[in-house]
């Protein structure tokens, strides 16, 4: 009666068992095809960048004439010229004077004028700040009374609006002591703000932040939106009064020359925020025409709807003649491969024009190289996940924003050059925030997920999610291939055995769970990362810790802990049970669960950060699919796996942390500042801005770093 | 090994109380709720440890009875009630659903207290913990399939078919006339009889049961309404779906997208789609009626309108119970990275849809369903693996069989 059970009819397999078999049967050839499909994709980017289009109808960018008069630019150049009247007294009472010049000007507008004030914290380890929502708790904190900054907000309400929705205008200050750049923008906001005072069109509330940035542009900022976010029952005058009694006093003494006006003590609020504006002018001076600079990344690679890049982007340049630019990599620039790779691309497109006139996908080797450099830079920044700018702020809270940076063309002593440029920058913003006056929504209609190869061509997750996807999709193949080799399952490539040894193996094995030790070892050394990422929490804690000195307290403490999780964990004398014949297996199953492990890691940073994931993936996804014992490469001695193992030896080093950021800064900046400490410098920026790559490079990249030196090095 | 599993606990709620008192500022409330469910968790190691040595026990003593007592030497040193009081306690899943300050470990309490108490033979135990379980949160009303099994049958062990075969074998093996045999023929022809007295002393004792906590309710309820609210507002939410807010489960998706008039129909139909596995999986595993609750448990905890990851830990710590058999299981690995990925994927893609605002549903929704595949998949292996396991122990059987005819 059994024998019924083991001459059953071998059952065809269905078609995708049968390519999935194909696939992990042939996964070397898969491996090196899907690799390089992966980096050609990514070379390809830039030509398959779409230009941009304003998606949303309801924006109709340009489609209104400016209203902006010559009255409001006055105004401003009378404001402005009684704050650069101030410069000269002492700092604290300038500070003061022109606050109250300030609020003067903006309540004779009609504005609500309100101050807000806030306590300037250096930034604090947050390792798990990616998954909270914007912390409401941290104002308790105590604080220093020193390190108080005020911001000046004022509110027009919108006459038409029912005060649900407001439009936030955003300019940068240093009260008392700024310089005449700071001033031009002021009064570019200015003469905005005077008009949208007097205009009947305007449907969402105004908010104009002026943001005290003496302890720079973010801090307050964010400070502010989270009070705005936050709301505070109890009033924040009264939070506050028991603890800055000087600040309080300064505050009644500068109310005074203003008594006539109101300005509430409350936090003023209006509506939701549609999107917002943050903008500067530059100190620097541009040669050829006035430029715009545009930034946009937010924290952890994360971008403002591309409709709102791309009304500034047109107005600006159909409307007034501005020369937008974004960030680029200029090192790229005159990179000859490139440049080289751009000429091939663009004979490459000719070729296929020529073939069918419907193909244009070719670009100009010029515009080719522009665009990687655009694109490199994006990445870069989105990788790195700091904000460039104060916009950074606003994406935590939902709100699209971004920063625009205005250079004028020759320094502005010229009295009508320079109310030509206030014009330009006053319709700009005005045109922009008459656009998003008109939305109905929020911003939903166009792109959160892209990277700019130019101001006015992008590059949509659809399309740069197939480079990342072919360059790991070799990944879960490999896992699969080196599992079922160290297990000797049956793939059903080789029919006839699996009857033959189906009866002899009537034990129970537990041969299906082999990998449970390589599991935890994969386990053990992820721990590791996570000790070794909360590690500069503590060094930190060291008075008169230099960055040199931290970096290297910071390495070899990590390569202690290695060192003892060694000795504890990971001698071979710990799993007695596994036979000789599968001790061969061991480290290709070991490689199997840590290339799942990295898997598994990319693919979650691909959702957390791309710009992240594409790079880690750039550097592990070799190193991975290479590691082999170097014993046995070394026994073989063939051409092939002395290769391998140049090639491991390479990869080794170059994925190791430190030295990929040393090798990635003498290629972009030369070589002449390497210093130890500016690793530490670089990692203590990333964890101070929360950034997501922190994690990812602690728990991710480090580990896996780590495990494949382990497959090199194991003694098979 | 039961103070390490109690070493490990204390560490486990210390560390909890600490980070929540961080947390939440010494509230003190918390501080109870947490000893409580570390309580909870504690119980149920004990629990499901000790249900794991009667199972064990059960299943070397129908080795024992089959003759095949080589099959076990590589396992001796695994026990599977420790391994699985293990895995229930180190699950990052319990942890985040105590972290959570879930009531799912209190269920899963009950539900244990059930199975152990149909283990053991403790009908009023078990009648409690099925009647709590299913007053709790009305899935686990399932339960009773097994939980009458297991006191009709006794604990899981090989098909009754193999016995018999083993009988008859000895029985016409007449050379053979040693006492011990013809015993161990009688006793293992007595395990196969469906013995009713317990299992009408179970049905006794949870209506009793029941209608003591009916009449609790009705006596705590009386000042707010009817018993017929009380069942409205528990039982018909779970029921109806009323909430669509989004979990783990695949079901709020769907309803939220559904159209209103489709919507009773659907619900219906999701409803039945455990009813219906629930008859097949009875006839073919009703051996083992353990494993049937495992399997019943981890289905519900799938197809349930509000899952959470604390039914997951539940189903997960059960599955360890079952070591000997799912020994050979296939794709263990790949089901292991599923569940650390979805579970790492989810919370992301919940973070990208509702605080950043650059995913949307779909996004969220995916690793739903990810992680009901991963289920499915861990539903259909386990039993494949078990089903091999009963057909691997009639082979041994029958060789030895042979062997002795021969």
């Amino acid at each position: 009666m059994p024998k019924t059970e083991t001459e059953t009819p071998k059952m065809k397999p269905r078609p995708i068992v049968r390519l999935a078999i194909f696939l992990i049967s042939h996964s070397l050839l898969v491996c090196v095809v899907c690799c390089t499909a992966g980096v050609l994709a990514l070379l390809l980017l830039p030509l398959l960048a779409k230009n941009t289009y304003i998606s949303e109808n309801a924006l109709m960018p340009g489609s209104a004439s400016s209203m902006i008069s010559n009255r409001d630019i006055s105004e401003a150049n009378r404001l402005a010229s009684d704050l650069s009247g101030l410069n000269f007294e002492p700092q604290d009472a300038a500070a003061l004077e022109s606050r109250g010049i300030l609020t003067k000007y903006m309540s004779d507008l009609g504005a609500e004028v309100s101050y807000h004030k806030f306590h300037h914290k250096p930034n604090q380890f947050h390792p798990l700040h990616f998954f909270s929502s914007p912390d409401s708790t941290s104002s308790v904190d105590n604080f220093s009374c020193s390190a108080q900054g005020v911001n000046t907000v004022g509110i027009i309400r919108a006459p038409r609006g029912d005060g649900k929705e407001a439009i936030v205008l955003v300019t940068p200050y240093k009260f008392g002591k700024s310089g005449t750049a700071e001033t031009l923008s002021l009064s570019i906001a200015y003469t905005v703000f005077s008009l949208l005072s007097r205009v009947t069109w305007l449907a969402k509330d105004i908010i104009w932040l002026v943001a005290d940035s003496q302890y720079g542009e973010y801090a307050p900022v964010e400070a502010w939106l989270r009070d705005y976010h936050t709301p505070v029952f109890t009033g924040l005058g009264a939070l506050n009064a028991d603890t800055c009694i000087k600040i309080d006093d300064l505050y009644a003494l500068e109310q005074k020359p203003i008594a006539q006006t109101k300005i509430s003590d409350g936090f003023r609020r209006a509506g939701t925020m549609a999107a917002a504006l943050i903008f500067k002018v530059a100190d620097r001076n541009e040669l050829l025409e006035d430029t715009l600079n545009i930034y946009a990344e937010a924290s952890n690679g994360q971008m403002p709807n591309l409709d709102l890049i791309n009304i500034v982007n047109y107005l600006a340049v159909h409307r007034q003649g501005l020369r937008v630019k974004v960030e680029k990599v200029l090192s790229l620039l005159d990179s000859r491969w490139l440049e080289i790779l751009g000429e091939i691309f663009e004979v490459l497109g000719k070729v296929a024009r020529s073939l069918n006139p419907g193909w244009k996908f070719g670009i100009s080797a010029a515009d080719y190289v522009e665009g990687s450099a655009t694109l490199a830079s994006s990445l870069y920044n989105q990788a790195l996940g700091i904000p460039t700018g104060p916009h950074g702020a606003f994406r935590d809270f939902q709100v699209d924003a971004i920063t625009l940076e205005i250079s004028p063309k020759v320094s502005s002593h010229n009295k009508a050059r320079h109310n030509e440029f206030l014009l330009r920058g006053g319709r700009l913003v005005e045109g922009v925030v008459r656009s998003i006056n008109n939305l109905l929504e929020k911003f939903h209609q166009s792109f959160f997920l892209y990277m700019l190869t130019s101001p006015s061509k992008f590059v949509s997750v659809g399309v740069y999610m197939i480079a990342f996807a072919l360059l790991v999709a070799p990944l879960p193949l490999v896992a699969a291939s080196l599992y079922a080799d160290a297990n000797q399952l049956d793939l059903g490539v080789k029919n006839t055995k699996s009857t033959t040894t189906a009866p002899d193996e009537l034990d129970i094995t537990f041969r299906s769970w082999k990998w449970l030790y390589a599991a935890k070892e994969v386990f053990l050394v992820h721990v590791w990362g996570a000790a070794v990422s909360l590690l500069p929490y503590f060094i930190c804690q060291i008075p008169n810790c230099s960055p040199t000195s931290s970096s290297v307290i910071w390495v070899s403490l990590s390569m202690l802990g290695l060192l003892i999780l060694y000795l504890i964990a990971g001698s071979p004398s710990t799993h007695v049970s596994i036979s000789q014949h599968e001790e061969k297996g061991e480290w290709a199953i070991l490689k199997s669960v840590t290339i799942s492990a990295v898997f598994i890691g990319l693919l979650l940073m691909s959702v957390v950060n791309f710009a992240t994931a594409e790079i880690g993936a750039l550097l592990l996804v070799p190193m991975c699919l290479m590691a082999q014992p170097l014993k046995l490469d070394m026994k073989a001695g063939k051409f092939r796996s002395l290769f391998r193992v140049i090639c491991n030896m390479v990869l080794g080093f170059v994925a190791f942390p430190p030295a990929a950021y040393f090798v990635a800064k003498t290629l972009f900046e030369g070589s002449d500042s390497i210093n130890m400490g500016d690793f530490w410098n670089w990692m203590e920026s990333l964890w101070a801005w929360n950034s997501a790559t922190y994690i990812y490079i602690g728990m991710v990249h480090l580990p896996c770093w780590a495990l494949c030196l382990h497959i090199l090095l194991h003694s098979c | 090994m039961l103070d390490r599993c109690t070493m490990d606990l204390h560490c486990y709620s210390h560390f909890l109380v600490h980070s929540l008192l961080k947390e939440l500022k010494g509230n003190l409330i918390i501080f109870f709720a947490v000893w409580f469910l570390s309580l909870q968790i504690l119980l149920v190691l004990l629990l499901i440890r000790a249900t794991g040595h009667t199972l064990q026990m059960a299943y070397r003593q129908s080795l024992n009875s089959l003759d095949i007592v080589d099959l076990l030497k590589s396992s001796d040193s695994l026990s599977s009630g420790d391994v699985a009081a293990l895995v229930y306690l180190w699950n990052p899943f319990t942890i985040a659903a105590c972290v959570g300050l879930s009531t799912s470990p209190v269920e899963n309490l009950v539900v244990i207290l059930a199975l152990h108490g149909a283990c053991k033979g403790l009908v009023p135990l078990a009648a409690f913990g099925w009647v709590m379980a299913t007053h709790l949160s009305l899935y686990p009303a399932i339960l009773i399939i097994p939980v009458i099994l297991l006191l009709g049958y006794g604990p899981d062990t090989p098909p009754r078919k193999l016995f018999l075969q083993k009988g008859y074998g000895k029985n016409g093996d007449n050379h053979s006339s040693d006492n011990c045999g013809q015993q161990e023929t009688n006793h293992s022809k007595a395990e196969v009889t469906f013995s009713w007295r317990p299992v009408i002393h179970f049905l006794f004792w949870s209506s009793l049961w029941s209608t003591y906590v009916l009449v609790l309710c009705s006596i705590s309820v009386k000042p707010h309404g009817s018993l017929w609210e009380m069942f409205q507002r528990t039982y018909g939410f779970i029921l109806t779906v009323e909430d669509m807010s989004p979990n783990i489960g695949v079901l709020w998706y769907f309803f939220a997208e559904v159209f209103d008039f489709f919507r009773s129909f659907f619900m219906i139909v999701f409803h039945l789609n455990i009813l219906f596995m629930i008859l097949p999986l009875a006839i073919r595993l009703k051996h083992r009626p353990c494993f049937l609750a495992f399997i019943y448990i981890a289905i519900s905890s799938m197809l349930k309108s509000y899952p959470s990851v604390g039914d997951s830990a539940l189903y997960l710590g059960l599955l360890g119970l079952f070591l000997d058999e799912l020994a050979d299981m296939q794709f263990s690995f790949f089901l292991l990275c599923g569940y650390i990925g979805v579970s790492l994927l989810s919370p992301v893609m919940h973070n990208l849809w509702i605080w950043r605002g650059t995913g949307n549903a779909n996004f969220y929704y995916a690793t739903g369903m990810a992680y009901a595949c991963l289920q499915i998949i861990l539903v259909v292996e386990s039993v494949s693996a078990v089903l091999n396991h009963d057909r691997k122990l009639r082979k041994l059987s029958v060789t030895k069989l042979r062997d002795g005819n021969s």
